[in-house]
């Protein structure tokens, strides 16, 4: 214990004392790592929430079942259900239906209605209704006896205020009916599915209101022995004379798996994000370290004279990036519970329009995200510590008399670190062509990292370079505080070039951010107007929200085909499929009618020698993201289980698609007619043959056909209107990612501040010899500036290769690795045009205090404590 | 102690600094050998050889050639660990611009080379004090450095000097930054150590302080001994 107190004891009188005088300076570096803490771990709890949400959602929906018997692509005849029970296999069996239902209301917000057999489902899911709401003590018995009743959850019924007894209009996507509400269920079990969004009504009801007689969406399946997923394929074999073609049983734990690995996917990639600020942070740990070495060099040689040992000595200095690191994150927990607010509403829904639908209206503190953000916190303070430490514990004790050798160890050391930042950012090249590990592109994080460290690390060697180049530029241009201030760049040494490094890093990201969104924006907006072509889209009442899974109403269908003859439909029909634990969409379209009207954005595969043979059905096109995630190439055979169908065609193509629930396989729906089954269509895009001179008017007139012919219980939407909300659903995703950006941003320019104010202090005896020597106050303040800005503008230009470079990573590796897609890579060159010099003001404006900094107190006082 | 009695002995005793392509000669070829208990002056210009030699006494310094033993530690060949427990315990320095810790108090700074040799504060705490009130500093122990006057700043430095009670004081120009009554104060402690604590004080100086107090007298010249008294 000596040892710890006596550590302890030291460190108080010679760090803590220290940082006590100087508490701005680490109050700045405190304040950057608890913005960086905060984003990192209000990002983190967010994600988590929406993730928790989506998990539990799921759970409470598949209850305590053993196994599902469901058709892929289709619905599994209700029929089979007392079949199943009989086998000796199956204790328990409860038929399940959901899709979303809007009550009466436009503005009102879809929920989820599951439609069971209150009775059967016992064993399998948990739900109470509120005493007193449901009539009766037994709410399901009301359920079976009263047709169309429901059971609402109770916060869907507090925030619309429904009570028991009220009539609700529901609409389905091919009909409407009124319900009435039997109860309102307690906030447990079933009561908390979908965030508490939920009503439950009998599975009959349910059948009555969407019109699937004789079909449930499952047959969810307790079995008497326990279960393995090699026993579910042995009971699958056994079943075999049972089970019609194409049915199968699959484990519980599979639902849900492929949304839960899109939102890790997403939480790895926000989280890698949001340390960008903790890193950033870094360089000020590293900064403020660094210069408690540099500054206090002298009395470490006297603690070293009197004997304290070079372990003693680092041990202080790595203690102080700890402290700082602490510091920072216990700031962080009130800043984090501001961030987080924000972040939770901006990352669900981002979650809800990239991958699945969740609803979170809380987060919950978890024990390990805190414990996270702690241990990352302080790991990164404490590696930021590690070279300004060992620079300490170097100091000689002889130097309490000489400080003679210290310069030329600077100049040594910035060209070590040349050769081995280039090293790193060399080691980029290999790292990205690695393969991702479990769907995670580790490498290409390793990748980015790299480029990160090899530049910041470059920062010293290209300091004295650029110093050294724009000295004499400098001279004629600028007068002598402008040259004083290009050698001072040239030999500022370590400490200031690797501050510049937080500069870097963080114009590094903004560029590359900056070139990625544009890309993304780019090719979604090339995709759009070539793929998402049609002027008017029309599908049943709510297809959209349940992913047009069910052929459009008969009314619908049989009314579009007396249309005017001036526009031309395609219509399509989609399949939500499953290959391995991921999700796809098997895209059944009129690929004739589409290809006369629009086109596919191409990856691999040649379009016009192609379009014949998709035209045909010879074959399929498959998107980038199922291709990625699959590893099919053009030439292989895709296979699949249609409802009752074994579908295996070969691969024409792969093309783009950025649609929101994976990837997507295309396929002409006349030859799926013709090879298996017609499967009829759950949506339509309109295109007019010849663009019309009014165009408004003709679609006016359009939709006023179309309500006439088909009724009013429909979705339309014009072309343009789509093209434009998905443009703005994208914008409004990368609203997070850019409110990290100004956050890492925000703490660059804390570093600015810090590295160019400990300049000034430690310099002042130098202005004051300048003083004395006959220059002007406004002339060392020139210099000051001078510096500040060629500072700046060398992270700048650092800055922006490393961003080049990274948004190549970000493009080619990480997207591609974690999400299967790519873009065309597209720089915005106005965008960095504009953003860039703003960067330098606003990195010049940091600067400001430093420059005020000088002759606050009278040269003559100064030169007198000197 | 050393053979024939020694406690420090240098044989050909050799320091050369490399700045750039020419050799600087700090210490060159130097025989030296100081019994326990004298009171040695080193005299010399700047540039002498002074300040090397007792770097290379305390341990801060190693030499480029030769031999140097103090107290039985072969300094020459030690280990960095060995150095750092020589300098805690064989050596106390006093130095000329008094090298206390500015955010430590009198009575820390004078506790400190005991506290980096382990001692538990409160053990060390009660000597300190009894230093302190013999260097007439008691009434001071909670000022920081920069509260004291000069003659202050260097009595702490003596009594951090003294904390581990070593064999050895070493004064590289103890009065340079005093006043001439301040400068007599310190150099009458020294000697006062020399005599009524029998410890072994050599001083590096250009003033003639402490000239009467001298067992033996070494003029250093170009880093060599130029004469001896």
């Amino acid at each position: 214990m000596r040892p710890i107190a006596l550590f302890f004891r030291l460190f108080v009188w010679f760090s803590w004392r220290h940082f006590m005088k100087h508490r701005v300076r680490a109050l700045i570096v405190v304040a950057g790592i608890a913005l960086g803490a905060s984003v990192f771990t209000s990002v983190r709890l967010s994600v988590h929430a929406s993730l928790n949400s989506f998990t539990k959602s799921i759970d409470l929906i598949t209850g305590r079942s053993d196994a599902v018997l469901s058709l892929p692509g289709g619905r599994v005849p209700e029929d089979l259900l007392p079949a199943v029970l009989q086998q000796p296999e199956v204790s328990h069996a409860s038929a399940l239906m959901t899709t979303y239902v809007k009550a009466a209301g436009d503005e009102m917000e879809p929920f989820l209605l599951i439609g069971f057999d209150p009775l059967s489902d016992r064993p399998f899911r948990d739900w109470e209704a509120q005493r007193g709401t449901a009539g009766s003590d037994s709410p399901w018995l009301g359920l079976m006896a009263d047709p169309f009743t429901v059971l609402l959850s109770e916060p869907l019924a507090r925030r619309h205020g429904w009570q028991a007894g009220d009539n609700l209009t529901l609409a389905h996507d091919r009909d409407h009916a009124i319900f009435r509400v039997l109860g309102i269920l307690k906030p447990e079990g079933l009561g908390l599915a979908e965030g508490g969004r939920v009503a439950l009504t009998d599975v009959a009801t349910f059948q009555e209101f969407s019109g699937l007689h004789g079909v449930v969406d499952r047959i969810d399946l307790k079995l008497t022995a326990a279960v393995s997923p090699v026993s579910l394929e042995e009971l699958g074999r056994q079943w075999a004379d049972l089970l019609p073609e194409g049915l199968q049983i699959t484990s519980p734990s599979e639902a849900g798996e492929s949304g839960r690995s899109m939102i890790r996917a997403y939480q790895l990639n926000l989280s890698i994000l949001s340390f960008a600020s903790l890193f950033v942070g870094m360089f000020l740990v590293y900064s403020l370290v660094a210069l408690n070495a540099a500054s206090r060099r002298h009395e470490l040689a006297v603690m070293r004279a009197t004997g304290a040992s070079p372990g003693l000595v680092f041990a202080l200095f790595l203690t102080e990036g700890v402290l700082l690191g602490a510091g920072g994150w216990l700031a962080a927990i009130p800043l984090s519970g501001l961030l987080v607010s924000y972040m939770l509403r901006g990352v669900s829904q981002t979650i809800s329009t990239l991958f699945v639908r969740v609803h979170v209206d809380t987060v919950f503190l978890q024990p390990w995200e805190v414990l996270l953000s702690f241990g990352v916190t302080l790991l990164i303070s404490l590696l930021a510590a590690v070279q300004p430490a060992r620079e300490a514990m170097l100091v000689e004790a002889g130097e309490a008399l000489t400080t003679a050798r210290l310069q030329r160890s600077r100049k040594d050391s910035a060209g070590k670190m040349a050769g081995v930042s280039l090293a790193l950012i060399g080691a980029a090249v290999p790292l990205s062509r690695l393969p991702a590990v479990a769907g995670i592109p580790l490498a290409g994080y390793v990748a980015i990292l790299s480029l990160f460290v090899g530049f910041a690390m470059l920062a010293p060697w290209g300091l004295q370079r650029f110093g050294a180049t724009v000295s004499p530029m400098l001279n004629r241009l600028a007068g002598v505080p402008a040259t004083l201030a290009g050698r001072y760049v040239r030999d500022s040494g370590t400490r200031t070039a690797i501050s510049v490094g937080a500069l870097i890093t963080a114009v590094s990201l903004f560029t590359a951010l900056v070139i990625m969104v544009h890309s993304f924006r780019e090719t979604v907006q090339l995709w759009v107007h070539q793929t998402v072509s049609g002027d008017l889209f029309v599908a049943g009442k709510l297809s959209a929200v349940n992913h047009f899974r069910d052929p459009a109403p008969e009314r619908l269908r049989k009314g579009l085909l007396r249309l005017t003859a001036s526009v031309e439909p395609v219509r399509s029909r989609r399949f939500g499929l499953k290959t391995g634990n991921f999700d796809y969409e098997l895209d059944l379209l009129d690929l004739g009618s589409f290809l006369r009207h629009g086109r596919f954005v191409w990856v691999d595969g040649n379009p016009k020698a192609l379009q014949s043979r998709l035209i045909d059905g010879e074959g399929v096109l498959i998107s980038e993201v199922f291709a990625n995630r699959t590893g099919l190439e053009v030439g292989d055979r895709y296979v699949a289980q249609v409802e009752h169908f074994a579908v295996e065609l070969p691969v024409l193509g792969i093309v783009r698609d950025y649609r929101t629930r994976g990837g997507v396989v295309f396929y002409d729906r006349a030859a799926f007619t013709m090879r298996y089954a017609d499967p009829s269509w759950s949506t339509v895009r309109l295109f007019f043959r010849q663009r019309p001179e009014d165009f408004d008017a003709a679609l006016t007139a359009l939709r006023r056909e179309i309500i006439d012919r088909c009724g009013s219980h429909l979705e339309m939407v014009a072309g343009e209107e789509l093209r434009a909300a998905i443009l703005r659903i994208f914008d409004e995703t990368f609203t997070v990612t850019f409110v990290l950006l100004l956050i890492a941003l925000s703490i660059a320019a804390l570093g600015i501040t810090t590295t160019l104010a400990v300049q000034v202090l430690e310099r002042l005896p130098q202005f004051n010899t300048m003083i004395a020597v006959g220059a002007a106050v406004e002339q060392v303040r020139s210099m000051v500036f001078w510096e500040a800005l060629l500072l700046i503008t060398a992270g700048e230009i650092a800055g922006l290769m490393c961003g080049f470079l990274l948004s190549y990573l970000l493009i080619y590796v990480v997207n591609v690795q974690s999400f299967g897609w790519s873009f065309i890579y597209s720089v915005n060159w106005k965008a960095l045009a504009a953003s860039l010099p703003l960067i330098v003001g606003t990195a010049l404006l940091a600067a400001l205090p430093a420059i005020r900094l000088i002759f606050r107190q009278p040269p003559a006082i100064l030169l007198r404590d000197r | 102690m050393t053979d024939g009695n020694f406690l420090i002995q240098a044989h050909q005793l050799t320091r050369i600094y490399p700045m750039g392509r020419t050799d600087v000669i700090g210490i060159n070829r130097l025989d030296l050998e100081i019994a326990p208990g004298e009171l040695v002056v080193i005299k010399g210009n700047s540039g002498s050889g002074k300040s090397t030699l007792l770097s290379l006494l305390a341990g801060l310094d190693r030499p480029t050639g030769g031999g140097l033993t103090v107290a039985g530690v072969d300094l020459a060949a030690a280990t960095e660990s060995l150095l750092t427990r020589y300098r805690r315990s064989v050596i106390g320095m006093v130095f000329q611009n008094f090298n206390l810790l500015p955010t430590l108090t009198v009575m820390e700074n004078a506790c400190l080379p005991a506290l980096l040799a382990g001692t538990a504060y409160e053990q060390v705490a009660g000597k300190a004090v009894d230093l302190l009130r013999w260097l007439g500093l008691e009434h001071r122990k909670d000022h920081l450095p920069s509260q004291l006057s000069g003659g202050e700043l260097q009595r702490t430095a003596i009594a951090r000097a003294l904390i581990n009670q070593p064999q050895i004081i070493l004064a590289d120009e103890p009065t340079g930054n005093l006043d001439s009554r301040n400068g007599k104060a310190v150099v009458e402690l020294l000697a006062g150590l020399n005599r009524d604590r029998q410890r072994t004080v050599i001083i590096a100086t250009h003033s003639n302080l402490a000239d009467p107090h001298a067992t033996c007298m070494i003029h250093l010249k170009d880093g060599e001994i130029a004469g001896r008294a």
